[in-house]
């Protein structure tokens, strides 16, 4: 697993890719930090090389979101796979994001 | 008709073990039965075809043949013979004699038939086999399927009172298997008391009226082709007719190597010929162990697949557990979504060790 964040056009995009599951969510949290950090910028999380996400996963996105809003920032995910897709469709996450 | 008792054989392996095939074996063949033995490799299931008839030695208990115990001393092997056919996996057919002389031999020979005689009714079991015309070829000229029919032609013109199959089919090209199934169809027809060891599942199914389920040595299972195939009783059961592959694991802590498991899964979905499960399969597994590692550190979780159905299932057994984790108020309740958003159903089963979830992929 392994992710990368740049500042494009006025957003902060995290480009993921591999199998964000439990063996690799601590680390895949800690690499992600920064975007929590942001004041004021939407965030993309780009997920079209992102193969398998678990609820550990979930949990990240989701603290992603919870710190983007508490500091007026939106998160807007690109590329999702049918897995992920569905993992996102059954768990009620849909309804959560914003999709590109 | 053949009564079993308390029969077992064991022997000593090369490096000086005592290894048991079969272990206090009981069972009653009454006659018309068609009785189909069926099991794992290496379970006693030839060993036991074969002590049937004396062609191995039985290290205790009896075997009965119309009230008479065959393994005294004093008791005349070669009728018993007579009386009991067998056909080998491997036909056992003598090369350099014709099909019909093959037929002939042990009639003229065992029961003083004239050639005349052994002839009339040798032609009669070949064509009962359709092989009449192949009366004057050479056995290395046929088929293996037709040198199968052959083996059993000469069976049958012994009269039998029962006839044992030593896995018929097995040693076969897949194209012939059809050939030496339908013989023995005719003859459960006819009402000849058989007894066949094989691996053929639906053959055993079609053919037989009583099958045995031999596990680990001893008898586990023994019921009608409906009993074992559609409600067999036993796991060992259930799992070897529905052929069952399995990849297990055992947790006993929080520190387990998730990597190694995930690649054996993504094996196991591969060697399965089912890739498209490695994802749903791996979704379950994990969440499960989320989930579970929050109340227990034992654990155990099996991966199967039937190859019969192409069913996949997870097992996950919470020991020391009696409430379903997915039913907990204080369950993940995120990763209790993604399994049972993956799964078709999930049956709960309280076991000794603990609470078992059984989740249909």
């Amino acid at each position: 697993m392994t992710t990368s964040i740049q500042q494009e056009n006025g957003e902060l995009v995290a480009r993921l890719e591999g199998r964000l599951d439990t063996a690799v969510s601590a680390q895949t949290e800690k690499d992600l930090q920064p975007l929590n950090e942001c004041q004021n910028m939407n965030i993309v999380l780009d997920c079209n090389k992102l193969e398998y996400i678990s609820s550990s996963g979930l949990r990240i996105f989701l603290n992603i979101l919870k710190n983007a809003k508490a500091k007026g920032g939106r998160v807007i995910i690109t590329g999702m796979n049918a897995d992920i897709n569905k993992v996102f469709t059954m768990t009620g996450f849909t309804n959560l994001f914003e999709f590109r | 008709m053949i009564s079993v008792r308390h029969l077992s054989k064991s022997f000593l392996s090369p490096d000086g073990h005592r290894v048991e095939v079969l272990r206090d074996v009981n069972f009653d063949i009454q006659s018309g039965e068609v009785v189909a033995i069926i099991g794992p490799s290496g379970t006693g299931k030839s060993t036991l075809l074969r002590m049937l008839n004396r062609l191995e030695t039985p290290t205790s208990g009896d075997v009965l043949v119309n009230g008479k115990n065959i393994l005294a001393k004093d008791y005349p092997v070669h009728q018993l013979r007579q009386k009991m056919g067998m056909v080998f996996q491997s036909f056992n057919l003598f090369n350099h004699l014709s099909v019909l002389d093959n037929v002939v031999l042990a009639p003229m020979k065992l029961l003083g038939l004239t050639r005349e005689q052994a002839e009339q009714e040798a032609i009669e079991m070949l064509r009962k086999v359709g092989l009449a015309e192949k009366a004057h070829a050479m056995p290395t000229s046929l088929s293996g399927g037709q040198q199968q029919r052959t083996a059993i032609a000469r069976t049958l013109a012994m009269h039998p009172d029962i006839v044992l199959f030593d896995e018929p089919t097995s040693a076969l090209d897949p194209t012939m298997v059809g050939e030496v199934q339908g013989v023995m169809r005719t003859l459960t027809q006819e009402k000849m008391t058989m007894i066949v060891v094989t691996h053929k599942m639906r053959f055993a199914r079609d053919i037989s009226s009583r099958v045995l389920f031999l596990y680990d040595g001893v008898v586990l299972e023994d019921g009608t082709p409906e009993d074992i195939f559609s409600n067999p009783q036993r796991k060992e059961t259930r799992d070897f007719v529905h052929r069952i592959r399995k990849l297990t694991f055992e947790i006993a802590g929080s520190d387990f190597d998730f990597y190694d498991m995930s690649s054996q899964i993504k094996q196991f979905c591969i060697s399965c010929s089912m890739p498209e499960k490695m994802d749903p399969v791996t979704h379950v597994v994990e969440e499960m162990l989320v989930i579970m590692q929050q109340f227990s550190k034992s654990i155990h979780i099996e991966v199967n697949h039937s190859d019969l159905d192409r069913t996949s299932t997870v097992v996950a057994l919470h020991r020391g557990e009696t409430l379903s984790p997915l039913d907990r108020d204080d369950t993940d309740e995120l990763a209790a979504m993604i399994v049972r958003g993956m799964s078709k159903s999930i049956q709960t089963e309280l076991t000794p060790e603990g609470v078992q979830l059984t989740i249909e992929m």
